[in-house]
């Protein structure tokens, strides 16, 4: 039997669910309902809707053909080129017989050493296969969000003390919005490109950590400032050659160092932010490093690299234990208390948990087991859930759990209970969009007293607070 | 204190065993690559085994161990002996020219020398010995390459030397996660060797102007005294030395000593940084306490550090902070604790003062740790008779101490200080005339650079501070830490003033600027720590927080942390 079976039945084509109060999932009309007819829990929340006209106009592959050709002179076109490409571009410009008709000795120079260069390129390639995409494409393959490329909100954080969230929207732009204050702050810097994640730093009101295709930008947004948009002098940028670009970011529960990873590096930067050093992580196989996630008391480290293998950091004294997962990379892994990692594997309907049942054998061993199946099952409503996992989400007290699946416009919520190193997953509710709305990328508010809350971004560009209020 | 430095001195000989080992393989390892015979590789072997067990070699280690004992030392002087406090410009030229600096310009230029000739005769050239026989006239000539290797080698130690002992800081910068060493090693070598290789350009470039401008000198000094014919063209002249190649013998050995000079100071790094466990309470072992208290540099480092790791990862020995000491029931390691960990930021505090004090009036800020002292033992003595008994507050009765402090201050008014005092004052006026000034005055951002490079032990302090303070919610059963939270509060916030005052636009003179990008590193590491361990008890306690007796100051500034408004 499959556990979507025991889940309370979808609402009508009209209606949408808004939220949870006391077990009782409630659903509005969709255009004329209102969450505060429920609850007051999310009333002071910020309304976020990401729509195209607020949005920045960015120089993207599609509106470039607006520009008007200028014809330049050809050690002119090929600085620029050098400039705005790099040395191989500038290159093959030359030695291009097309636009390279003055000087055919410096295109036959150009062509020998684009050659010679290729060569290189593809030694190095056969060597260490995982560089072979570049920036924005290893960001998209790696992404957990759906459609990182196209979708209007690239990702989403909230902060850990107080109700303060960051979204990364299409335009590389990361807007802070906050419950008290109605103003936004948006961040934009020239090296912020390809915003691949977001972490607010713990113990601090005011530093956001973005990772972008150079490196990590560490801002400091003064919470006092009436500055919409603060000058990129607020911003540190941490970068390191070989180290683009930056997948994900994330700060330790302490809010001492962060860690910053990257699909096309094999080591993953463990970051002193104030000294601006950063100490390399690496161990041999297992390809890039796509994301790390801490643990809640920040003792461990879960570290997914490109290949099947994945690493469980020890913070004490920095060693790992390598595990690989069946089939795929992992794709997906959240923390909850008592050291319990539950993770996914790319393709897959099934979550597993890693546990540590030192407390039980005596012995420090840990086991990984299958402890949900989410295979792709028709509802009786005709809609279709499970199948493959794209992200999933833990809330920081450990009852709820929400999955967002490959194939499925559904966002699962399950309620999780642990009793005597036993997990226990049980239905909860689903929440779909409106009209044909997609989820693309959803996080749990980290300071959310009343239970919990789950922000959910839609391929809309609506940004949705479902939360679930007991007691 | 006689084991003040034991774990100092121990680490360094590891160090130096460390080294010896590693410096031998990569000297073996270079023999085997420039031996290089793909075509007869059993040869190659045994040339490189019979090389590497060669006397050379042997000598080779014999010096390294040398070089490496005499490194050890030049760590030790600068690492365990708190350095002079020279603030004026004359103090700091004097400095440059003292004893210790000119022995050790004298060992770094011995080292490069024997380094030079060393790896030279390892690589198997005819450069290491200066005579060479004449092959027009009958006798012996002077081989100028050979020369030029070892004035170069002795350059470059020279050269090594004064950019890092002189124009750098010597500060012990410890990793901010610490691997397992060979790890480390393993991590650095490819960077030390592609460093080596890069930074070694520039010196040698300056040595080769440097002899093409002053070669002659040396070239007929040594010719003169060991009696030898000039044969060869000499060297320095351009069209020569280009052809000879010479440049390029200078630039690889060159770089195989800088390599080998980063390799040691980098496993001296490892070696010496690696954080230690200090025990909470015991009878013969250094404890926690203790190594906080120290003078000594290097073990209070130690001992920062340790009580943050400690704070953060090591349940146990958190627990044995929380404790009751067994007879007596007195919080005595937590006392100890907090007693050390303020003492560390008060002093920072005074620092601070002195140099915030020259700028503007120096009477507000004295008035802060008068009331800093004030509200420490007023809320020491407010709350500890909550769970002690009336007896043992009068005997560790802070107004006691006071009084008696105030004793003392009246017995030393007397004449002779007095005249003291007229004198220093003359002293000062006579400092602050324009020229002397100069020379003699004392320059405030030097001072507060001095200050913000040792403040490392101050960031582990506060944040280890911190954490157990947040700690103790769930683990202090006897509730100790909360009778103390007002002081620990108090402390911080006071920091967290004075440095915001190092970083106000506006507010802060120019001669504060500190032009220095560690020590700016440092401070915006400082100020950050400050302000996280302030937020992680504001947080954890922000239930609480009103029920805690503080002054209507530190209320107030403690209110933007409370509503996560502090930037």
């Amino acid at each position: 039997m499959s556990i979507f079976q025991g889940f309370p039945e979808l609402p009508g084509a009209e209606d949408t669910p808004l939220c949870v109060v006391n077990e009782i999932y409630c659903c509005a009309n969709s255009r004329y309902g209102n969450i505060s007819t429920f609850t007051n829990a999310t009333k002071n929340h910020p309304k976020i809707n990401v729509t195209k006209d607020i949005q920045h106009h960015k120089i993207s592959d599609e509106n470039v053909s607006l520009y008007v050709d200028v014809e330049d002179k050809l050690l002119k076109k090929i600085t620029s080129v050098w400039y705005k490409q790099g040395f191989l571009d500038a290159l093959s410009v030359a030695a291009d017989p097309s636009i390279n008709r003055d000087s055919p000795f410096l295109a036959i120079t150009a062509s020998y050493v684009l050659k010679i260069a290729n060569l290189v390129t593809s030694f190095r390639y056969f060597i260490q296969p995982h560089l072979k995409d570049i920036g924005p494409k290893i960001v998209s393959k790696y992404s957990r969000t759906r459609n990182w490329s196209t979708a209007p909100i690239k990702c989403i954080a909230w902060h850990p003390h107080t109700t303060k969230i960051a979204v990364a929207t299409a335009d590389d732009n990361v807007r802070v919005y906050c419950s008290e204050v109605s103003f936004v702050s948006t961040l934009k810097c020239k090296a912020q490109g390809h915003v691949s994640s977001l972490s607010w730093r713990p113990y601090s009101a005011s530093e956001l950590a973005v990772g972008c295709e150079q490196g990590v930008i560490v801002w400091t947004v003064d919470p006092n400032s009436m500055f919409t948009k603060p000058s990129s002098s607020n911003a540190v940028v941490l970068k390191r050659s070989g180290h683009s670009p930056v997948t994900d970011v994330s700060w330790s529960p302490n809010g001492d160092l962060l860690v910053s990873c990257c699909g096309a590096d094999t080591s993953m930067l463990v970051w002193d932010v104030a000294m601006e050093t950063a100490v390399p992580l690496r161990r041999v196989a297992g390809g890039g490093i796509v994301f790390a996630r801490w643990s809640l008391d920040a003792s461990r480290i879960f570290a997914a690299t490109s290949s099947i293998i994945f690493r469980v950091w020890d913070t004490q004294n920095w060693s790992p234990e390598r595990w690989c997962a069946r089939g795929c990379r992992v794709v997906t892994a959240c923390w909850g208390p008592k050291e319990v990692v539950l993770f996914a594997a790319k393709g897959e309907p099934i979550v597993y948990a890693l546990c540590n049942m030192g407390l039980l054998s005596g012995a420090q061993t840990t086991k990984a087991q299958p402890v949900l199946d989410v295979t792709k099952v028709e509802l009786p409503s005709g809609d279709i859930v499970g199948g493959p996992i794209l992200d999933t989400c833990w809330d920081p007290t450990g009852r709820y759990l929400a999955i967002l699946f490959e194939e499925s416009y559904l966002v699962a919520i399950f309620c999780t209970t642990q009793l005597m190193m036993q997990m226990k997953i049980t239905p909860c509710c689903f929440v779909c969009g409106i009209d044909d709305e997609m989820p693309t990328t959803m996080a749990f508010q980290k300071n959310f007293t009343e239970g919990a809350c789950l922000t959910i971004a839609w391929s809309s560009g609506r940004l949705q607070h479902f939360p679930i209020v007991y007691g | 204190m006689e084991n003040k430095n034991e774990i100092f001195s121990q680490r360094l000989v590891k160090a130096v065993l460390w080294n010896i080992v590693l410096q031998t393989l990569l000297a073996a390892l270079l023999v085997f690559v420039i031996q290089v015979n793909p075509l007869h590789p059993l040869s190659w072997i045994i040339s490189t085994f019979h090389d590497i067990f060669s006397w050379k070699m042997c000598l080779n280690v014999v010096l390294l161990g040398l070089v490496s004992f005499f490194q050890a030392y030049v760590y030790g002087s600068y690492y365990t002996i708190q350095r002079p406090k020279n603030f004026t410009r004359f103090s700091i030229f004097l400095n440059t020219f003292t004893m210790q600096n000119i022995i050790f310009g004298i060992l770094y230029s011995l080292n490069g020398y024997f380094a030079m000739s060393l790896y030279s005769s390892l690589a198997g050239s005819n450069y290491n010995v200066l005579k060479k026989k004449c092959e027009q006239y009958d006798g012996q000539c002077l081989s100028e390459q050979s020369l030029f290797l070892q004035f170069g080698g002795m350059w470059m130690g020279l050269y090594y030397f004064l950019q890092v002992h002189i124009f750098g800081t010597t500060v012990l910068t410890f990793p901010h996660i610490y691997q397992e060493k060979l790890q480390q090693i393993k991590l650095v070598v490819s960077h030390i060797i592609s460093t080596g290789f890069r930074k070694s350009f520039v010196p040698v470039l300056y040595f080769c102007i440097f002899y093409y401008l002053w070669g002659s000198k040396p070239r007929n000094v040594v010719s003169d005294v060991y009696s030898l014919y000039l044969e060869d063209p000499p060297l320095d002249n351009v069209v020569i030395m280009l052809t000879t190649g010479i440049y390029i013998g200078l630039w690889f050995y060159t770089s195989l000593f800088f390599i080998s000079v980063y390799t040691m100071r980098t496993i001296f790094n490892i070696v010496l940084t690696e954080p230690m466990k200090f025990p909470i309470e015991s009878d013969n072992k250094l404890t926690l306490c203790n190594a906080l208290a120290q003078t000594s540099k290097f073990n209070k480092y130690l001992a920062a550090l340790d009580l943050k790791i400690m704070s953060m990862t090591d349940a146990n020995r958190r627990s044995e902070i929380f404790i009751l000491s067994q007879p007596g029931g007195h919080p005595r390691n937590w006392n100890n604790l907090l007693e050390k960990c303020m003492s560390i930021i008060n002093e920072f505090n005074k620092e601070l003062d002195i140099i915030h004090g020259d700028g503007s009036a120096g009477e507000p800020d004295s008035s802060y740790s008068i009331q800093l002292k004030n509200t420490g033992t007023n809320a020491s003595s407010l709350t500890s008779s909550l769970y002690s008994s009336p007896l043992r507050n009068m005997a560790q009765s802070p107004q006691l101490l006071l009084l008696k402090d105030h004793n003392k201050n009246k017995t030393d008014d007397t004449f002779s200080n007095a005249v003291k005092e007229e004198f220093n004052n003359f002293i000062q006026r006579l400092c602050q005339k324009p020229g002397i000034s100069y020379f003699f005055g004392e320059l405030t951002d030097t001072r507060l650079k001095f200050l913000l490079i040792q403040s490392q032990p101050l960031v582990w302090t506060c944040e280890g501070l911190a954490t157990i303070v947040a700690a103790s919610l769930k683990e202090d059963k006897y509730g100790i830490v909360q009778s103390d939270l007002p002081v620990v509060i108090t402390a911080l916030i006071n920091l967290k003033q004075k440095l915001d005052k190092l970083i106000k636009p506006g507010l802060v003179p120019r001669k504060h600027f500190v032009n220095d990008g560690f020590a700016l590193r440092l401070r915006s590491a400082l100020i950050s720590s400050v302000k996280r361990s302030l937020y992680k008890i504001v947080i954890t306690f922000s239930k609480f927080i009103h029920e805690i007796p503080l002054e209507h100051e530190i209320q107030m500034a403690i209110q933007p942390f409370l509503f996560c408004k502090e930037p």
